[in-house]
């Protein structure tokens, strides 16, 4: 399979076997700079939509008439890798900005996808979710991958930081996301120092979930309560993530699952990334696909309303099958966690995993050919 | 000249409310290498009353009046005006500004030296004296000091007409030496010029107090800065104040300036930071509303030098709604603690000694909670303070007229809050 798909911003043909756009390094949700308008004519003012007024919204993205916030550029974002992937992130319903941030950029067979969930209780949050998925996708970006991804069998894999710093080319899937989960920790607890001063008291944190795809090899990992989950052809939905939160925390002593989740505390998270979260050990894993299926990744703005795997599974499929696109699959989770409330960011990535034998296409093998 | 504003706030409402409350940070650079680009005028009143011969007053203002002239910078054009019943100008001839160098400053001093304490307080008349002066140089930096001792002796209401004739026009500091002044009188005037208002109770700390304010002086390097605010339709700006280095309400003082704007002078710059704090009233928005609440501008004739937002955004959260900003909490006290220390003066002065226990001791509180110790210092010549935490005064018998004139002059100097959140 050969992606046809330019990459937005820079409009470079995403060439057949690279895997990321090499040019601006850019990830596909972005739109691309619009040029400067040619001649005098400035562009266009929109009109307020909570107040009607017309061509009233400033450059500062404020309605000069009733003062509303016009709506910012991260309400919304889609990102379209085609077949290879789709992903999502949503203001929802009752947050006033999207703290959410994504990074998706596809290839042959291959996929790096990152979403990030801003900590509300820090201080520009979504700063920190931005600068988190930036910094691990180009580090995805940037990795080599082996021919023949380092596979564990489920268990954590220890990850010395250190032979980390310069990425060798045996470094497995796995380890490529732990880097890059280490790098963008890296770059969140830089921002306790920039800007704002407040940064510097609450300083801005954010859940990471990473994960790369190379053919039927996937390696992922996390900080905090952004999940990854595995859909296969049927049965429920598999959690490949285990939330560094404080439910997940007191049902692994033993708590009653039910009255844990319930409790205020819940969604207390234990681990996450920025200045004050100490040195950051990403939990990562890999696995590799004997059977097609999806890959989901997700902030807690999707599978607070899903917390049933079966149901979930159910719902994956189901938006599968109605949209004929992978990226309408992702907006219509998306409107499904706004339809149940909204009352969290949601952002949604979807990307489809083929087990080996399936790749290259099947078809292509003349069987009769073979045995004569 | 560059400049710099900064909003400090906790932007999140909580669902229903509708007092938006920011702290304004302005901070400017001066002008290249702290020179001014521009032309500056300063103007000494130094009050000639018969009072003046008191204490030796009269020989103290001279000297601080020399002392006065030597720190004026070469090129800036100065005159002194020796007020009696009339304003008198003393240097140079009468309707003209002098242009300060070695000589003319030498001749000022001969000048200064001729100032005999005979006649009466006019203060109106003083300060239009040097309006019209001022007015010879239109775009210069200016700057006042009017020094007295006493009483206003203009008919009523006659000083209250000149200042709405001059307002702003000029910075005047205003000085009072000695204790037969009134604080009022002084601090309207300084109010209304922009300016700052003091005791000298002691003339020989005169000469001090002229460098020092005519050091500030020559520092400056704009002439006329603005704050514009814009507020959205359906929203009013309960107040602006300049809340650091002290406290003067600015609220007044409102220019409308287009559709859902007004500006608020500033006075004159140099390199330095003020801090203000803006209330603005707005409807009520709904969960995850945001609303630009306000947009501060820091304005020079038509150069906009910096803006700020104040935002307000709604939420159910009240982890987050609940949140104190320190620098709105902080001077939001240190405003409380003027008007605590007016409000005791006045009782105290009416003879109602429960109210102005009352007052005092609210005011120590604040003193003390927000490591103003030059108030709390002021405060203890007039309150014994038994205990600062829980505000428990008694007020002293007796207090010299000064220690309550400096109290009720000084209550509006204010402390910076430490930064951070």
């Amino acid at each position: 399979m050969t992606l046809t798909t330019d990459c937005a911003s820079c409009e470079d043909e995403l060439a057949s076997g690279a895997t990321y756009c090499e040019v601006c390094g850019r990830r596909l949700a972005e739109p691309p700079v619009p040029e400067a308008a040619a001649g005098p004519a400035a562009p266009a003012r929109k009109d307020c939509a909570r107040c009607g007024a017309a061509g009233s919204v400033g450059d500062d993205g404020y309605c000069e008439e009733c003062g509303m916030m016009a709506g910012r550029s991260r309400d919304h974002l889609e990102a379209d890798g085609g077949p290879a992937g789709a992903a999502v992130s949503d203001r929802g319903r009752r947050h006033h900005r999207n703290e959410d941030a994504m990074w998706l950029a596809v290839g042959e067979d291959a996929a790096d996808v990152v979403v990030c969930d801003g900590v509300s209780a820090s201080f520009d949050p979504d700063a920190a979710s931005d600068i988190a998925v930036r910094a691990a996708g180009e580090l995805l970006a940037g990795a080599r991958h082996p021919d023949v991804p380092f596979v564990t069998d489920g268990t954590d894999e220890t990850v010395d930081l250190d032979s980390l710093e310069r990425p060798a080319g045996a470094v497995g899937l796995a380890g490529a996301v732990a880097h890059a989960i280490t790098g963008a920790a890296a770059a969140v607890a830089s921002l306790a120092h920039t800007g704002d001063p407040r940064r510097a008291a609450a300083n801005p944190a954010c859940t990471i979930v990473a994960a790369a795809v190379r053919g039927p090899h996937v390696g992922y990992g996390w900080v905090g309560d952004s999940r990854v989950y595995w859909l296969g052809p049927q049965g429920p939905a598999e959690q490949l993530t285990e939330d560094d939160s404080w439910a997940t925390h007191v049902i692994a002593l033993g708590a009653d699952p039910v009255s844990a989740m319930n409790d205020p505390k819940a969604h207390a998270i234990t681990a996450w990334l920025g200045a004050d979260a100490g040195p950051v050990r990403p939990r990562v894993r890999s696995f590799t696909a004997t059977e097609p299926g999806h890959l989901l990744l997700c902030s807690d703005g999707l599978w607070n309303y899903l917390v049933d795997p079966a149901e979930l599974g159910n719902l994956v499929r189901e938006c599968l099958t109605a949209a004929n696109s992978l990226l309408g699959a992702a907006r219509a989770m998306v409107a499904y966690a706004n339809a149940a409330g909204g009352a969290d960011n949601i952002t949604v990535a979807v990307i489809p995993v083929r087990p080996a034998a399936t790749v290259p296409e099947p078809e292509t093998i003349d069987l009769d050919t073979t045995n004569a | 000249m560059s400049y710099t504003a900064e909003a400090f706030q906790n932007e999140y409402l909580a669902l229903g409310a509708s007092e938006v409350n920011a702290i304004v940070t302005v901070t400017s650079s001066g002008g290249e290498g702290g020179r001014r680009t521009g032309g500056a005028t300063e103007i000494i009143i130094v009050d000639a009353s018969g009072s003046m011969q008191a204490e030796g007053r009269i020989g103290a203002a001279r000297q601080a009046a020399k002392a006065a002239v030597e720190c004026i910078d070469d090129g800036v054009h100065f005159a002194i005006i020796a007020g009696v019943s009339t304003a008198q100008q003393l240097f140079p001839e009468p309707g003209r500004l002098a242009v300060a160098s070695p000589q003319t400053r030498a001749a000022a001093a001969v000048a200064i030296d001729r100032l005999q304490a005979n006649g009466g307080t006019a203060m109106g008349a003083w300060l239009l004296l040097a309006a019209q002066l001022f007015a010879q140089r239109p775009g210069d930096i200016k700057h006042a000091i009017l020094l007295t001792d006493g009483d206003n002796g203009e008919r009523y209401g006659y000083l209250d007409s000149v200042l709405d004739q001059i307002k702003e026009q000029f910075i005047c500091d205003c000085r009072g030496v000695g204790a037969n002044w009134k604080v009022a009188e002084l601090r309207k005037i300084a109010d209304r010029m922009l300016g700052t208002v003091d005791i000298v109770a002691k003339p020989m700390e005169l000469t001090a107090s002229f460098q020092q304010m005519i050091t500030a002086a020559m520092g400056k390097t704009s002439a006329d800065v603005q704050l514009k605010v814009w507020t959205p339709v359906n929203a009013s700006v309960r107040f602006v104040k300049q809340v650091e280095p002290q406290v003067a309400d600015l609220t007044g003082k409102r220019v409308e300036d287009g559709p859902r704007a007004g500006r608020y002078p500033l006075g004159s710059w140099g390199q330095e930071s003020r801090d203000y704090h803006i209330c603005v009233d707005v409807p009520a928005g709904g969960s995850g509303d945001e609303m630009l609440a306000a947009r501060v501008h820091i304005m020079e004739g038509d150069t906009e030098h910096a803006r700020a937002l104040v935002r307000a955004v709604w939420t159910d959260d009240t982890a987050l709604s609940t949140r104190i900003n320190r620098q709105v909490a902080h001077y939001t006290g240190q405003a409380e603690l003027a008007d605590a220390i007016q409000a005791g003066l006045a009782a105290r002065e009416a003879g109602d000694d429960r109210t102005a226990t009352i007052k005092f001791g609210r005011a120590a509180q604040l003193a003390h909670a927000s490591g103003n110790k030059a108030t709390e210092e002021l405060l203890a010549k007039v309150v014994e303070i038994e205990d600062p935490v829980t505000g428990t005064v008694r007020l002293r018998r007796k207090v010299a007229a000064e220690d309550e004139m400096a109290l009720d002059t000084r209550s509006t100097k204010t402390v910076r809050v430490g930064r951070g959140q």
